[in-house]
């Protein structure tokens, strides 16, 4: 099982690593300069992806990796790859001085250390409790410690009450260590967002879409044979009909890991920026009343956003949960076997039984 | 132009999205009234269904943050 963990960990690591746009860092400190005039704060900034990582006391430039005319180039930070000539610094973000194409952005950004951050905490949380259970505490005895008996309400809602209650039940054992990885991974994503510095890396649509490419993949990968029957060739509707369903279920194969995507990352945006708006309302009101207004006003907003954080650790908690939910369910959908005849009679019994 | 179709937008989605969770709201509270001991189900068929409606909601959210801020113009 911690084997099957493991692995999961890893292919969601590499993937993540090697879809070019989450590392396609942008240049804002350049552009900010200009923008100063349009608005007192940059909320969009505060969600974005960086070439840097910010600490409360400091910010970590990160490397940058081109492949360029299939030469590498690696530099320290943005600004050493500025200064070495060979880039410079446009709207898109660098891009050569000489006008060459950059073939892949293979730079570490803000956004990806926390995805690793994640997936690390993950790895370091399943990796410690498996060894407990290997050595036996908890199989022979009761669980011990905080750690442990936590790791173990959470690993048993995910099998008993999200993987068995979707999943066929000769088949949903071999689903539960990913929905388990994919609910702790987008849980400590998502609880990055809170602290002040930090961004939530499911703020950033290419980490959810990454996420829902491997859910998409699984989904297919594991359809049973009925379900490929059931997008193609339709038993018990007129022949005619097949003309409008084919295209319309071949895009429902789509749409699914596409809204997955979504929910997440407009969830976790929508919050970010709700709680720097509400805040930034201090400096427009400053601004509009001047400073006494503002800073009365400013207790109002404060409290605010200290209700908002508490529904956003819930949101965090709640969107993790629906992610693994919805995993289980398409996964349950396309890997479900039908008994049943799917004829003329079948269909009428069925319509009987509504009515 | 942008920022009126993004303000009708969001209006509308919320019309929509409102009116859809509020059955979802009422037709829960409803059957776990009838029958309480089921009420674990329904919390999550609810949610579920909740679920699929937010993520149409998210969707026409989205499309009226791209118009407000005139991406792709």
């Amino acid at each position: 099982m911690s084997k099957l963990m493991r692995r999961a960990a890893a292919i969601l690591l590499f993937l993540l690593a090697y879809s070019p746009d989450v590392i396609a860092a942008d240049a804002t400190d350049a552009t900010d300069v200009n923008n100063d005039q349009e608005s007192v704060i940059d909320v969009m900034g505060k969600v974005s992806n960086h070439d840097y990582f910010e600490l409360p006391w400091t910010k970590v430039y990160l490397p940058r990796i081109f492949l360029s005319e299939g030469e590498w180039h690696v530099y320290k930070s943005t600004k050493s790859a500025v200064d070495s000539g060979e880039f410079e610094v446009s709207e898109a973000g660098l891009v050569r001085t000489n006008g060459a194409e950059i073939t892949l952005d293979m730079s570490i950004s803000s956004h990806l250390i926390y995805v690793w951050m994640g997936l690390l905490l993950t790895f370091i949380i399943t990796f410690l409790v498996g060894n407990r259970y290997k050595s036996g505490v908890g199989r022979t005895t009761e669980p011990k410690g905080i750690l442990q008996n936590m790791f173990e309400v959470l690993f048993v809602f995910i099998r008993d009450d999200i993987a068995k209650e979707f999943i066929p039940h000769n088949k949903y054992e071999k689903f539960v260590p990913y929905l388990f990885t994919i609910f702790m991974a987008i849980t400590f994503m998502n609880l990055f967002g809170l602290l002040p510095w930090a961004a939530a890396a499911t703020a950033n649509l290419t980490v959810t879409a990454t996420l829902a490419m491997i859910t998409f993949v699984l989904t297919q990968v594991n359809a049973s044979k009925d379900h490929w029957r059931h997008v193609f060739v339709f038993p018990g509707v007129p022949a005619w009909t097949r003309i409008i369903l084919t295209p319309v279920e071949v895009l429902g194969l789509f749409t699914k890991p596409f809204s997955l995507a979504i929910r997440l990352f407009a969830n976790m945006l929508s919050g970010k920026i709700m709680i720097v708006c509400i805040l930034g309302l201090i400096f427009v009101f400053t601004d509009l009343f001047g400073a006494y207004v503002g800073v009365g006003s400013g207790v109002f907003w404060v409290l605010l956003t200290t209700a908002l954080y508490f529904l956003k650790v819930l949101v965090a908690l709640i969107q993790a949960y629906v992610f693994t939910l919805l995993s289980a369910v398409f996964i349950g959908m396309a890997a479900e076997e039908h008994h049943h005849e799917h004829d003329e009679t079948s269909v009428a019994h069925a319509q009987n039984v509504q009515t | 132009m942008g920022f009126l179709a993004a303000g009708l937008g969001a209006g509308i989605i919320a019309i929509g999205a409102g009116i859809g969770i509020g059955m979802i709201g009422k037709g829960a509270t409803e059957s776990i009234a009838r029958q309480p001991e089921a009420a674990g189900d329904i919390r999550g068929a609810m949610l579920l269904t909740a679920v699929f409606i937010e993520g149409v909601a998210l969707i026409g959210a989205i499309v009226c943050i791209i118009l407000a801020l005139g991406i792709g113009q």
